[in-house]
């Protein structure tokens, strides 16, 4: 098969109608354009939901006892040997941290609520969960033997309290009794969106274990370098946590998880809805070109070109003009990507997007992946779309071209 | 030229065509034998079956009866590949509508059966230089259809067929879009191209002036043979 000459001839083929060409080429780098940053913008959704995920306490990894899910109560907590430090590499891992979490009840001079009140050391939390970016009105907890109470901003509104005020914490201790304890505010927290703020009161850790009448904790939440580390660290904390549920954050936060795969598939079918919009009107426009050149390709046939050769060459042509189509719309796609780097302000839909799983402010996030996906899907949209117009082609009779 | 095989071979051929449901007879039992070297017109008013005759022979249409055999092929034996592929390597067309390619240079025209025969590029540059030197067109070389005269463009289109050594060059009404004095240049140039490089010649007119330069004439009328007459060229 002469491929350089059939290449030749659907190069030069294309600039034959250059305006009409123009217009399927600009149509199409349109949209692989708006295929890559849209698909950027999803993924930077994506990347935000694991992010909201893991920092919201679950961490990549979370160590708990069987049942506490179901159950979160103190009854369920386990020892930690001291010194303990899990056995997963440093360049895989961010941080870790110890909690004791239990359900709670905080009443203010005028207010009940109910929440979860966290026993935490300040100081690892930073370095793994959304307590790392949250601004504090007041003081944040000094350590994991400060016995002042944390609460978020929106929490402290509803029960009308303030900092430097006391709230009360009623819960359960581990003997099964009721514990009770007045809590001075240190400081409000800031988080984004208002539903942590709603749900997480923190104390240091041994003032909570004291109240509850334990040194055992809840939870032992592991933040990787990255989630492809999870299944290997999984492991290695199977072993030496036997008896007790290791779960990721997929695990943990299911509808994250769920919006997170959505994503997933939402991308590809972005991707292949628009590329068969396009599809018509590249078959259109290829059915356009070989009608004009009936008779040149008889006279093809007739002086010897095979069948299979005319086929070819109409693919090329489509895939020809995809191909620059491609790779421009591409450029210009990570061009946008690049203009929207410091992301796009939603502040104004805030409400909206938190419900969706989306921060205020979405930034693209370009995947290598995506683009090569979409790059194939391409391709090979120009070979099918070229399929019928080829069969046309190839039917063309010489004798009956010829004679036209 | 007796012992060799006869170029082309058409034994009892006949061609009906389906016009509106009527059968149509364009060929009726046609015999003949065109040997190699020869300079072939087949001639004859519209509908007498000459342009019929001369497609079947080039592979272009397959007959209704009997058998057609070109360079010792049956072409009934062929696919369409086939057909293809016996069209390139045995068979130079010279249309009546020149019908050169309109994105390549009179050079890439000459060129392009040598592309689809795969043969290097070096040689290729040097034959179609060659013949469109021999045909007084080496100035024209880069030059497009379109930049053409149809004088220009037909002795593309003779460069183009005779480049590859056919075994046989068909021509439909060569002279239909030229002038006396270009058709006058173009016969020439195929008897050049006959009597010099001993290409066998068939060609399909109505034109005297064709006719006067072939050494055999078949005289065509209402789908039969009605006369098969060797000359000596008058411009010979």
């Amino acid at each position: 098969m002469p491929l350089k000459l059939l290449l030749q001839l659907s190069w030069r083929n294309l600039w034959r109608h250059r305006r009409r060409n123009l217009i399927l080429f600009t149509a199409i780098l349109v949209a692989i354009a708006a295929c890559v940053l849209l698909g950027s913008l999803i993924r930077g959704m994506q990347v935000d939901m694991m992010k909201d995920a893991v920092e919201n306490l679950s961490g990549n990894l979370k160590v708990l006892a069987p049942g506490y899910r179901e159950d979160p109560s103190i009854e369920k907590a386990f020892p930690l040997r001291d010194g303990y430090r899990p056995d997963i590499p440093d360049d895989e891992m961010v941080g870790w941290t110890r909690r004791v979490r239990v359900p709670a009840v905080v009443t203010s001079e005028r207010e009940t609520r109910g929440i979860s009140l966290v026993g935490i050391d300040l100081g690892e939390e930073r370095a793994i969960s959304f307590l790392a970016q949250v601004t504090i009105r007041g003081e944040a907890l000094a350590d994991e033997n400060d016995d002042r109470i944390l609460l978020g901003a929106e929490l402290a509104a509803r029960l009308d309290t303030d900092v430097g005020r006391r709230v009360v914490i009623m819960t359960q201790g581990a003997d099964g009794r009721n514990r009770e304890a007045g809590f001075r505010v240190a400081g409000l927290y800031d988080a984004p969106g208002t539903a942590l703020e709603k749900a997480y009161a923190f104390t240091g850790l041994h003032p909570l274990q004291k109240l509850l009448g334990t040194n055992d904790v809840t939870e032992v939440s592991i933040r990787l370098r990255d989630d492809r580390f999870s299944a290997a660290a999984n492991s290695s904390l199977m072993k030496e946590m036997s008896g007790l549920e290791v779960l990721n954050w997929r695990q943990l936060d299911p509808q994250a998880a769920a919006f997170y795969e959505i994503a997933d598939v939402g991308i590809t079918i972005w991707y292949v809805i628009l590329l068969l919009a396009l599809a018509f009107g590249l078959i259109n426009s290829l059915i356009t070109a070989v009608l004009e050149r009936v008779r040149e390709f008889g006279m093809l046939r007739a002086l010897g070109m095979r069948p299979r050769a005319v086929v070819v060459q109409v693919v090329i042509e489509s895939v020809l003009i995809v191909g620059f189509a491609l790779a421009g719309g591409i450029a210009v796609g990570i061009a946008l990507v690049g203009l929207f780097a410091e992301g796009i302000d939603l502040s104004n839909y805030a409400a909206g997007a938190e419900l969706a799983g989306m921060r205020s402010r979405l930034v693209p996030h370009l995947v290598a992946r995506d683009v090569l996906l979409l790059s194939g899907l391409a391709v090979a949209l120009a070979v099918l779309a070229s399929a019928y117009p080829a069969w046309r082609a190839v039917r063309i009779k010489p004798l009956d071209a010829l004679r036209r | 030229m007796g012992n060799e095989t006869p170029v082309v071979m058409c034994r009892n051929v006949g061609r009906v065509y389906d016009i509106d449901s009527i059968p149509v007879n364009a060929l009726r039992s046609v015999d003949l034998i065109v040997e190699s070297g020869e300079f072939v017109s087949l001639a004859g008013p519209s509908g007498s079956g000459k342009s019929t005759l001369l497609n079947l022979i080039g592979a272009l249409d397959r007959p209704s009866s009997g058998e057609v055999i070109v360079d010792g092929v049956a072409l009934a034996t062929l696919d369409e590949t086939q057909l293809a592929d016996l069209r390139l390597n045995k068979i130079g067309f010279v249309f009546q509508a020149y019908n050169l390619i309109p994105v390549l240079s009179a050079r890439e025209n000459v060129e392009f059966i040598m592309q689809l025969q795969g043969v290097p590029s070096g040689e290729r540059r040097e034959r179609s230089l060659e013949v469109l030197a021999s045909l007084g067109m080496a100035e024209l070389a880069d030059r497009r259809p379109g930049q053409m005269s149809g004088g220009q463009q037909q002795r593309v289109a003779v460069a183009r067929a005779i480049v590859t050594r056919p075994a046989l060059l068909l021509a439909d009404e060569p002279s239909a879009n030229l002038d006396s004095e270009t058709t006058k240049g173009l016969l020439e140039l195929l008897r050049r191209v006959n009597v010099e490089r001993g290409v066998t010649i068939v060609t399909a007119t109505h034109d005297p002036m064709v006719m006067s330069y072939a050494r055999r004439r078949v005289q065509l009328l209402d789908g039969r043979i009605a006369s098969d007459q060797r000359v000596a060229a008058e411009t010979a």
